[in-house]
This record gives C-alpha cells, sequence and structure tokens, in this order.
C-alpha cells in the first residue's frame, strides 16, 4: 500500500491559517499536521524527527510548510530547514507567511499581465511605489517586482520603518542584488508624478490613495489593491476589477482588486503545494517560486 | 462503512514529534489528532471524551498516542489514561516519550542478541554500565536491563547524586535494582568500566564518551551499544552500522563486540511500526510501555 502525503505545517503564531490547512488538503495532501508557537530554534530538531522516520522513497511523500506571520523569520526558518537536511533523507519546504508570498506573486503577476496586454510593455524599468508596503505582502512584492526590473519605493507613515523595510528586503531577499527605496506617506503626492504603477498592501478598511492624486498622476498605468474590505485601499478600484479602466484617471490607468489578485494567488499557492507532491527531488519555495507559477498560471489561462 | 481509525496524540510539550506522526500515519491510522501542552490532570477527561464518542466497534478503531520528553510524566499518564477506561468503552494506549522507550527496548535486544550469540551468556548476572544513564533512553535502558537481570548502573556524566537519585526513583517505580554512579574524567571512566560485561552508550548525540584510551582499561567487557548517529560517536571504533562486529579498542576484553546506531534505528523503527499496527489490530485494548516494547524487540531481533 502507498504511504500517505504527510504536510508537517510548521508556524510561529498560536494557530495555523485555516486557509492554508484547506489548500494544502485540497492539493492532496492527505494528512496536515499542525505544530504551533514554533520556535525559530526548533525547527532543526523538528525537521530531523520528519526526515529519519520515512524512507527516501515515501520521503517524497512528505513535506514542510512555514507559515507564520513575519517575513523574514519564515525565510530564516526555511534556510535553517534546507541545512537541517541531511541528503538522502530530504523533503521539500514551503514557505508563506500570512499568504503573504504568493498574494504578492499573484498581485505583479496580474499587474504584469495588463501591461503586457493594454500598454504593450513590461515591468522593466518601471517606477513602482508601494503604499503600506512594509507588511509581508508589500515586502515580498517589492521585491519580487524589483527582481523583474522595476524601481520600487515602499512607502510608510513612517520613512525610518520604511526604510529599514526597504534595507531588508534589497539585501536579505534580493541578495543585495536588488535596490529598493523608501518614502513617507506625507510624500505620496510629489511619487505620484513619477510613478507608473501603485500597490495598495495596507491594512484593510483604510484608503491609502484618493480619487484626487489618481486624476493628477501623469504616468499611473497600473493600480492593484489587496483589500477586499471597503473603503477600498485604492479610490475607485473595487474589488471586482480585473483590467478595469479607473474613473478619473487622466492617463488611462488601469485598477486590478483584491477578488482578481486572489484568483491568481489560489491559483500560485495551489501549484507550489502540487509542486512539493510532484517533484522528483526536494524544492525549498518561496516568494520567487511563487511568482513563477504566478506567471505560468496567467499564461495558461489566456 | 468502517469508521476511520484515529489516533489521540496526546503530548505534555507544546508539539507532537513529526518523527511519531510519520510512524503512526505509515502504520496506517487514517487520522491523527495532536493535543498539546496537555497536563496529567486532563488526561482523564481527555480519555473520557475519546472513548465514549465511538461506541464499541469504534473504540476498537481509536488510540492514544503518549510523547513527550519526560520518561516518568508519560508513564503516569499511561496509568492515568488506563483508570479512565470504562470497560467496554476502553482503547489501546501506547507511551513513547521522545521515542525513548522503543530505542532503549531495541538497544538492549540487540545487545542482549549479540551477548548470547557471540559469548553464550544473557543478561542475567551481566554487569551494565548505562553511560548518559540519566536521560530518557537511558534510563528506560537501564530499567530493561535491570529486570531482565542485569547488575544496572546508570552514569551520569556530573553528578553521582542524580544519578543514585534517578536509580532509587525508577526501583521503587518498577521494582528494579539499579544503582548510580558518576563519571567524568577519563580516570573515573576506566575505573568504572574495568569490570562491565556490557556498555550501552545513551549520552548525547556528537559527544564521544568512551576513548580507545579507557577502552583499553575493560578487562571482560562482551558487548557495547551506542544510540548516537552523530560523529563522532559515542565510543571510539564504533560504527554506526555494526551489529556484532568486534570493537577494536577493546584490547584486554577477547571478543568485544559492538552495536552502532543505524542497527539499532533500525530495530527500533521496525518496532515502533509493530507497536502502532498492534493498536490497530489487537482484540483486547492493550496498554503498552517498555516492557511491552522489549518483549517485541526480542521477537524482532
Amino acid at each position: 500500500m502507498e504511504k500517505p502525503f504527510i504536510l508537517h505545517m510548521l508556524t510561529t503564531a498560536k494557530n495555523l491559517s485555516p486557509f492554508d490547512v484547506n489548500m494544502a488538503m485540497d492539493a492532496g495532501w492527505v494528512s496536515a499536521l499542525p505544530y504551533i508557537n514554533v520556535e525559530p530554534s526548533e525547527v532543526q530538531g523538528l525537521v530531523q524527527d520528519a526526515i529519519f522516520s520515512r524512507s527516501t522513497k515515501n520521503l517524497k511523500r512528505t513535506g514542510i510548510f512555514i507559515g507564520g506571520r513575519d517575513t523574514k523569520q519564515a525565510m530564516d526558518m526555511l534556510k535553517t530547514a534546507k541545512r537541517s537536511m541531511v541528503p538522502p533523507f530530504e523533503v521539500s519546504v514551503f514557505a508563506d507567511p500570512s499568504g503573504a508570498f504568493t498574494t504578492a506573486a499573484g498581485m505583479v503577476a496580474a499587474v504584469e499581465h495588463e501591461l503586457i496586454t493594454k500598454f504593450n510593455t513590461t515591468l522593466e524599468g518601471k517606477t513602482i511605489i508601494a503604499l503600506g508596503g512594509t507588511g509581508p505582502v508589500g515586502q515580498a512584492a517589492a521585491v519580487i517586482s524589483a527582481q523583474a526590473g522595476a524601481n520600487v519605493r515602499i512607502i510608510g507613515r513612517q520613512l525610518e520603518k520604511a526604510q529599514h523595510v526597504a534595507d531588508l528586503c534589497s539585501n536579505e531577499f534580493g541578495d543585495g542584488k536588488i535596490t529598493i527605496t523608501a518614502g513617507a506617506d506625507a510624500d505620496k503626492a510629489e511619487y505620484m508624478q513619477t510613478a507608473d504603477i501603485v500597490f495598495a498592501t495596507g491594512a484593510a478598511g483604510i484608503e491609502l490613495l484618493s480619487a484626487e492624486l489618481i486624476a493628477l498622476a501623469p504616468n499611473l498605468k497600473v493600480a492593484a489593491d489587496v483589500n477586499a474590505v471597503p473603503p477600498a485601499g485604492i479610490a475607485g478600484v473595487d474589488a471586482f476589477h480585473n483590467g478595469t479602466p479607473i474613473e478619473g484617471s487622466k492617463s488611462g490607468a488601469v485598477g486590478i482588486g483584491a477578488l482578481a489578485i486572489g484568483n491568481v494567488k489560489y491559483q500560485a499557492q495551489n501549484r507550489l503545494l502540487k509542486k512539493m507532491i510532484s517533484s522528483e527531488k526536494p524544492v525549498y519555495l518561496h516568494f520567487e517560486h511563487a511568482f513563477e507559477v504566478a506567471r505560468e498560471y496567467i499564461k495558461s489561462s489566456q | 462503512m468502517e469508521k476511520r481509525s484515529i489516533l489521540h496524540m496526546l503530548d505534555p510539550t507544546p508539539n507532537n514529534s513529526p518523527f511519531d506522526v510519520n510512524m503512526a500515519l505509515d502504520a496506517g491510522f487514517d487520522v491523527l489528532m495532536p493535543y498539546s501542552n496537555v497536563k496529567l490532570d486532563s488526561v482523564n477527561r481527555l480519555t473520557q471524551d475519546a472513548i465514549f464518542s465511538r461506541g464499541p466497534s469504534g473504540v476498537k478503531r481509536t488510540g492514544i498516542f503518549i510523547g513527550g520528553r519526560d520518561l516518568a510524566l508519560a508513564m503516569d499518564m499511561l496509568d492515568a489514561c488506563h483508570q479512565a477506561m470504562v470497560p467496554p468503552f476502553e482503547v489501546s494506549v501506547f507511551a513513547d516519550p521522545s521515542g525513548a522507550f522503543t530505542t532503549a527496548a531495541a538497544l538492549v535486544a540487540c545487545v542482549e542478541n549479540e551477548l548470547k550469540e557471540k559469548h553464550g551468556k544473557d543478561l542475567q548476572g551481566s554487569q551494565v554500565l548505562v553511560f548518559g544513564g540519566t536521560g530518557p533512553v537511558g534510563i528506560a535502558t537501564g530499567i530493561i536491563a535491570s529486570l531482565a537481570g542485569a547488575g544496572t548502573i546508570l552514569v551520569d556524566h556530573l553528578s553521582v547524586e542524580t544519578a543514585t537519585d534517578v536509580a532509587k526513583a525508577y526501583n521503587r517505580r518498577f521494582g528494579c535494582t539499579l544503582s548510580g554512579a558518576s563519571a567524568s574524567t577519563e580516570t573515573e571512566k576506566a575505573q568504572l568500566i574495568a569490570s562491565a560485561d556490557i556498555i550501552f552508550c545513551t549520552a548525547k548525540a556528537g559527544v564521544q564518551v568512551l576513548s580507545a584510551t579507557v577502552l583499553k582499561e575493560a578487562t571482560q567487557l562482551k558487548v557495547v551499544g551506542d544510540v548516537n548517529a552523530v560523529p563522532p560517536l559515542g565510543i571510539e571504533g564504533i560504527k554506526r552500522n555494526d551489529l556484532g562486529a568486534p570493537l577494536i579498542h577493546a584490547i584486554n576484553s577477547k571478543g568485544a563486540v559492538a552495536v552502532g546506531a543505524l542497527a539499532v534505528g533500525n530495530v527500533k523503527y521496525q518496532l515502533q511500526h509493530t507497536m502502532l499496527k498492534l493498536m490497530l489490530e489487537t482484540d483486547q485494548p492493550l496498554y503498552l510501555d517498555f516492557r511491552e516494547a522489549f518483549n517485541k524487540a526480542r521477537d524482532i531481533v
């Protein structure tokens, strides 16, 4: 008899996200077991317990998911997990703290699609401002789009914090190969003068960009908002928008709302969870891989 | 339709061991449920909640596993489960904190087998030392050896008081005859092993406990067993796959042989698998601890 697919789900929080549990089961994992309040220092022990109790053949049917809320912590745990493997005793690991990696990937891939289809261009060389960009989704979206060649500025209410997050994104997640800048929310009118793209990844129910600022932005092409709770994060972009022209935009910008992004996110997370099962060799998955599969999904759905 | 089999995994620590999770699912349990940070005084309620919700046919498809890291607490929880049963509402319970019971049972069974095959002797009357003797695997190893009739000393690397206290506590509980000792220096180790027939090494992974120099002092050593799989291994000259290979540095003990960590691990794996399957197959509810583990380990070896 074939052994069951087992996903060990680690989180630093006091509960798993039921979203991730549903996603894992629906992707084909038969058993999903929670490990909660996990300290980063416990990762090695848990990983080695998981790899040494199954044959190498059945380790292909074993995986580790890393949740939690903190991007850096999740990436560190992913690195620790990888280092803890003792080949051939090795399993696939997927980090997606707060679902932020797949959400960011879904948003950036959807924006890229609008750039290609509506503006006949790409992310390369574009100026992006990430409003409310200091959180997990903003961080991952900034890194993914910077890696695709965009110039990204993370905007926060406190410039100092935004700068700290921007440096973290450039050096830690981008391996120093990208440069993400920072800006204060108070100065966003000025940044809108040169912005091609706006991401709104702030807390739900807070308007980050007004209709006036949209009207005044001369270069704006795409505005994407992950907030599904009214009021919208970007005035004039509702949750159902999917490449819909934004009323009042003089530059002819289009909007992408939370449900369109959510759909791509869902597909990306599903694909990565399945990749862990189908891959011949162990894989270590994070935001970069999420972006790859989000692009694949958009391409395949055309 | 037959009801799905459910294993309730009780753990006094914040999380179950992924090792046990894999083992339980691979043994055929359909559904595992983790219960973390479980306190001894909640075991009665949890057990009764588990037995009263499935009917007499359902309880046969239900089991309780007790993990954690503390051997005494796991045994207390096993007892509490047993007392909470209301026949015919009764399910099987298996305690294996830190995997220590199955590891210790596998270790002693492998060493006992070499003792018989290579030296024609059994544990009864043998002199046994357990290095790392105050940890979970060490204590369980000591109890099993002692109950099999060996004169057994638990050796702590720091404190003779710790070793003696542990020995006394488990003697009272299980009717064994453990004693305690400590050895931190080469000289102390050499003195201890001079008259040992058997040495179990259950100390921390990656720490060499017995060097070639110390092993030279053993004059009647017959079998050593080591559960440390992380180099440097616990006993110098041992190899992880050894199963009755000569212990080269014990030059003054004719015919001394070694059992390495992977050989023990192989039996432990089969043993834990067998015991989990037994919970699913048995008609009568079973209460499984290191004693039953040792019986089964002997069968496997």
